[in-house]
């Protein structure tokens, strides 16, 4: 098969994938406000992972397309809370402690808003259903380095090392469970997470914090802003 | 509390938007198309209306500039409920005030909680 079949195979594969997506969100929607209005919280939390699930692969495809990223002046902070708001039911639901940790105080980054927020939900979400803990922990933390801003999620889960992420990396889209070491799952908001990082010229990358493994990648400093 | 009039192509969804809404002490007047809804704002006009963009034939727009040339209609809030996301160029802010739209709401990410609340708040403004 010559390269310019197997790239119209590809696009034609990406514009069916999009459409699935965006067929899939109605009725997703539909269970989430049906169980939200039976007050059946565990359906609806459900149903509202897999649309957010939906919604951030059509957002990351979306932004992938564009030439370029518009980065604007984000303060991560802010973003984190939302993050954190964000997957609070779903924290709840698996019985995992959440946390914020934002030491000191910084400038704020250049990025996508709601690029960034997505990915740390979906770091956030695909690690909360890794943890096969009893009580879970999740860290969504910032701090400052010479590089920039780091941004990440961390976790009490065992399992996530560079050699696992990379791997993960290489096999996404081709196994099931592409990082076996950390999750039964396929993982897939680690992957939307990175996609939608790298769209922000940013890289995800296997990160510690107060002893807890995790995923986090450094943004840059608003440069406009630290002239003023 | 209000008369709302609720724009939604979707059955389903509407059943559960007007059940919350009705939960909430409000009269819901839901219309699947903006047709159907201009011929609502024959007989009354709403205090707020909750739109969806994406509708069959004319959309969401569209009923809006139709909607203001109505006396009684110039200045009902109106709150864009709808699947166009965020980051949708055609989404541009530059029309929203001319439009009268005071709040946007991306549906995915909304629960009838959050846009209870956010019905509640604006006719409460409106009232005050």
């Amino acid at each position: 098969m010559s390269r310019s079949v197997r790239r119209a195979d590809v696009v034609s594969n990406d514009r069916l994938l999009a459409a699935l997506a965006e067929e899939l969100k109605l009725p997703l929607l539909q269970i989430a406000r049906q169980a939200e209005l039976a007050n059946q919280a565990d359906i609806e939390m459900s149903a509202s992972q897999a649309l957010w699930f939906v919604d951030s692969y059509l957002l990351s495809q979306q932004l992938l397309q564009q030439s370029s990223l518009e980065l604007e002046p984000v303060a991560v902070s802010s973003v984190l809370q939302d993050a954190a708001q964000t997957l609070d039911s779903l924290a709840k639901q698996y019985n995992c402690g959440l946390e914020l940790s934002i030491s000191g105080r910084f400038m704020p980054a250049m990025a996508h808003r709601q690029a960034l927020e997505t990915a740390l939900v979906g770091l956030g979400s695909s690690l909360i259903t890794a943890s096969q803990d009893k009580k879970p922990r999740l860290i969504l933390a910032a701090h400052r380095t010479q590089g920039g801003v780091v941004a990440g999620v961390f976790s009490s889960t065992d399992g996530l090392s560079q050699a696992v992420f990379q791997r993960g990396l290489s096999l996404y889209g081709k196994a099931r469970q592409p990082m076996q070491e950390l999750t039964s799952h396929t993982g897939a908001g680690i992957f939307v997470a990175a996609e939608l990082l790298s769209s922000m010229e940013s890289i995800l990358r296997v990160a510690k914090h107060h002893k807890l493994t995790g995923l986090a990648a450094t943004l840059q400093q608003s440069r406009q802003l630290a002239l003023i | 509390m209000a008369s709302i009039l609720l724009l939604e192509p979707d059955k389903q969804l509407a059943k559960s938007y007007q059940a919350a809404l009705h939960k909430a002490g409000h009269t819901v007047h839901w219309q699947t198309n903006a047709q159907s809804a201009l011929t609502v704002l024959d007989d009354h006009a709403p205090q707020l209306v909750i739109l969806e963009l994406h509708l069959a034939n004319h959309n969401g727009v569209e009923f809006l500039y139709e909607m203001r040339s109505y006396p009684d209609c110039d200045h009902v809030p109106v709150v864009l409920h709808t699947m166009v996301e965020p980051e949708h160029p055609g989404l541009g802010h530059d029309f929203w005030p001319q439009l009268g739209i005071q709040e946007y709401l991306y549906k995915p990410r909304t629960t009838l909680a959050q846009l209870v609340e956010r019905v509640n708040r604006l006719t409460l403004a409106q009232a005050a």
